[in-house]
């Protein structure tokens, strides 16, 4: 039964479980990533209304302009399919500027991401004032993380697309990234629901023994 | 062993799918502001069901992006099988972290409402620095230090006195819960003191006996207890702390003598 599979040069890839072994290295990674987020959601989560003194998020989050940054988050992901899209019809132009504008929107989610920690900061919320402040930016904090290297990854593929190596035959490249994209964009799907939709309006502890001096 | 061939000609859906998918997830975030928006005033409709109907909203837009944008529903079963089984483990894990901290020592927030410090915002605080605070003259001082709520702060951040004038200091523990004491120590030596003042223990009011650092204290007082402290300094920058275990780090001001 010897039967030795020697990998070839050409199109096809051998592989025991009939997946490409790179994107299969890709979902794996994501599940992982589930885990990562998770455990630092059910932080937020078991830490959430634990703080014993301000600002607390009603004192500070801003929905109404996180829920334009998440609708930015979301079209992005619409540029990404397009890019996808784009390179399995060997588009170049449509390539090109696809990935542009995935990196330009997520850039621009950076963007209301740095304004919101500074206007945080400014507040008094840092990361070691209160359980909130610690839970908040550490969670956000590695989700902005995540979109950065995403966009610094969408750039590279587009130097790619400018030297013409982007089409249907390496298609996969950009496949690969537009799943790490989506993650990250579902990621903030859950994010938002929980420390803002919910979250955002959690108040401090309204009964105060004694009062205040 | 078998091998086989990667297939790469999954089935990506077409234009017009993506373009529903997008005005699917826009006007489900839609209809999610619109559900917390208070001038909206769904909000006080719905109270607390609007969080299921919150949760259910997202994991539709979860689901959404994952089979259509990620492709899974076009795609090998093992890429949803992996994807899945990471995120039940992370669900469970995070369900499993919640059910721990609020069933194994009851509800952490009774804990958080007993010990809550009001905020004030940056500044406003501002205007209790020194209201206690008397100018330095050559003779007797009074001074008067209090207790900021139930906060581990005291509610004057800084003291002046002249060099040898006698000292009057009363210090009025407010607090509904927490014991303090008043020590006066040598500026920059607050930490060591307290560090050195819980191995004396509490029944030393947690100050270490006859440390040469310190120069008055009271005694441990308990909530809405109060003391009178009398005593003249030498010119020099002293600082005057809580030396309870924890409090050094907030709970201190500083002390002028003026020659």
């Amino acid at each position: 039964m010897a039967h030795t599979v020697q990998p070839s040069p050409g199109d096809h890839e051998y592989t025991t479980t009939g997946l490409n072994h790179r994107k299969l290295l890709m979902w794996v990674f994501l599940s992982s990533d589930c885990l990562f987020f998770g455990a630092l959601i059910a932080t937020y989560m078991v830490y959430r209304g634990q703080s014993l003194n301000g600002p607390y998020p009603v004192d500070i989050i801003s929905v109404p302009i996180t829920t334009i940054s998440t609708f930015v988050l979301l079209m992005s992901s619409f540029g990404m399919v397009q890019a996808l899209s784009a390179t399995v019809r060997n588009d170049q132009k449509a390539i090109q500027m696809w990935l542009l504008v995935t990196a330009a929107l997520g850039a621009v989610f950076i963007g209301f991401q740095i304004y919101e920690f500074n206007a945080f900061k400014n507040e008094g919320l840092t990361l070691g004032v209160n359980l909130f402040g610690a839970s908040f930016f550490t969670l956000t904090g590695f989700h902005g993380a995540h979109v950065t290297v995403g966009i610094i990854w969408l750039l590279g593929l587009y130097v790619a697309a400018r030297k013409g190596r982007l089409g249907p035959a390496t298609s996969l490249d950009v496949e690969i990234m537009g799943l790490y994209w989506h993650f990250v964009d579902i990621v903030w799907i859950v994010i938002f629901t929980l420390l803002y939709l919910i979250g955002g309006f959690d108040a401090g502890p309204t009964v105060f023994p004694g009062g205040s001096g | 062993m078998t091998t086989s061939h990667v297939e790469n000609e999954s089935h990506h859906p077409s234009f017009m799918l993506y373009v529903v998918v997008a005005a699917i997830l826009f006007v489900v975030t839609i209809v999610e502001f619109l559900l917390i928006w208070d001038k909206v005033g769904i909000d006080d409709d719905l109270g607390a069901s609007k969080i299921p109907i919150l949760i259910i909203l997202s994991a539709f837009k979860f689901a959404v992006v994952i089979l259509f944008y990620m492709h899974l529903k076009f795609d090998a079963n093992l890429f949803s099988l992996l994807f899945v089984s990471g995120l039940a483990l992370g669900l469970i894990v995070g369900i499993a972290l919640l059910g721990i901290f609020f069933t194994f020592e009851g509800n952490p927030r009774e804990y958080a409402l007993a010990n809550a410090v009001p905020y004030v915002h940056e500044g406003e605080g501002a205007e209790h620095a020194g209201e206690g605070g008397e100018s330095p003259s050559a003779g007797p001082v009074d001074l008067e230090v209090g207790v900021v709520g139930d906060a581990l702060q005291f509610d004057i951040s800084a003291m002046e006195a002249s060099a040898g004038s006698e000292i009057t200091l009363t210090f009025n523990n407010i607090s509904t819960v927490n014991q303090h004491n008043l020590v006066v120590v040598q500026a920059g030596t607050k930490d060591e003191v307290a560090t050195a003042g819980i191995a004396a223990g509490a029944d030393k009011n947690w100050v270490p006996p006859g440390d040469e650092r310190v120069l008055f204290n009271s005694s441990l007082l308990d909530p809405g207890g109060s003391e009178v402290l009398r005593f003249t300094l030498d010119a020099g920058e002293y600082t005057f702390v809580c030396t309870f275990p924890g409090h050094n780090i907030t709970m201190f001001g500083d002390f002028t003598v003026s020659p």
